[in-house]
């Protein structure tokens, strides 16, 4: 590595250490949770390399933990990741001309926060010399920060007591991030849509519940931009 | 076998999803449709999530449970804090408030 992307290696890390604050409660919680939910701990854990994409991670466990069907797990942790679809959208316009293998690490290490971080700093495909050093900076700190804060998560989560009700930190999790997910008032009425739906449709099997609520709330969002907007 | 199943198979669609542009650029573009549905994603699905936990805990509605209140005030010390942890160590503890007062 020359001695000028190691400076920008440095600089993205840096700018993303903030964040890494974060990120680590909610890799302990995770693995925590995770630990006493009675999914196969050592797929759970692995999840963390394999999936690396947090919300997700905890949706798979709080399913199939609470009984849902396999394929209810898998398309709820599809939906909630789509939104790497956007990430990867504008990443590949300021990334055009990086040989594919390196795009192939950079997507696989791509998550909200590296994306923001990243795309913060390199605004136009004329202005991305470093993009590489400074992204891996940013992403591979946020990689090793959720690997080492999941699986210490895993090793405290047994010696933690069912009375404490840890499993409340699941749905606290979702809310938090829900709460920071609302910038817009169509936005606003897709989170009301999908609660209410979700609540009334509680009782379905394989908690579709969920997917109903998911999509209603999408579709209602989607139709009332015109008026919200 | 079916968390390993579901994590693996989530694991290659989740990749699919960061690749698929990056590598695919110039070639196939988003559609606008795809574009605007995603801003609301997030929103549809974590309260599709988080909402029937809080107050259906027994898949029964039940909205005076002593979630609720923990969840209101956790919510609270996120928005107040942009920061999940807040979240867990504000709402955890008005939890355990509030099912030893009950």
């Amino acid at each position: 590595m020359s001695e000028q992307a190691r400076a920008t290696w440095q600089e993205g890390l840096r700018d993303t250490s903030p964040i890494l604050l974060g990120v680590a409660p909610f890799g302990l919680i995770f693995g925590v949770t995770a630990s006493a939910s009675g999914v196969d701990q050592f797929a759970a854990w692995a999840s963390s390399l394999i999936v690396f994409a947090g919300a997700s991670q905890l949706a798979i466990v709080e399913i199939i933990g609470t009984g849902g069907a396999a394929i209810t797990a898998l398309l709820t942790a599809i939906v909630i990741n789509s939104r790497h679809l956007m990430y990867s959208a504008d990443m590949g316009r300021l990334t055009p001309a990086l040989p594919l293998g390196l795009r192939a690490r950079m997507a696989y290490v791509l998550t909200d926060q590296a994306y923001l971080v990243a795309a913060t700093r390199f605004d136009g495909p004329e202005n991305v010399e470093g993009l590489p050093s400074y992204y891996f900076g940013a992403a591979l700190s946020l990689w090793t920060t959720w690997q080492i804060t999941t699986t210490t998560g895993f090793l405290l989560g047994n010696f933690i007591p069912a009375s404490w009700r840890l499993e409340f930190a699941i749905p606290m999790v979702f809310l938090a991030l829900l709460v920071f997910s609302i910038k817009s008032k169509p936005g606003l009425l897709a989170a009301v849509v999908g609660g209410t739906v979700a609540v009334l449709a509680v009782n379905l099997d394989y908690q579709l519940g969920l997917m109903a609520g998911a999509a209603s709330g999408i579709v209602a969002g989607l139709v009332s931009e015109r008026w919200l907007a | 076998m079916t968390m390993w199943i579901v994590v693996i198979l989530a694991g290659i669609a989740t990749f699919s999803m960061r690749f698929v542009f990056i590598a695919l650029f110039g070639v196939i573009a988003v559609p606008p449709l795809l574009e605007r549905a995603l801003r609301y994603v997030a929103p549809a699905v974590l309260a599709a999530l988080a909402i029937p936990a809080i107050v259906s805990p027994d898949k029964v509605l039940d909205p005076i449970n002593p979630f609720v209140p923990a969840a209101v005030i956790g919510g609270l010390a996120a928005w107040y804090t942009k920061s999940i942890g807040a979240a867990i160590v504000v709402g955890l503890p008005v939890l355990w408030l509030v099912l030893w007062l009950t």
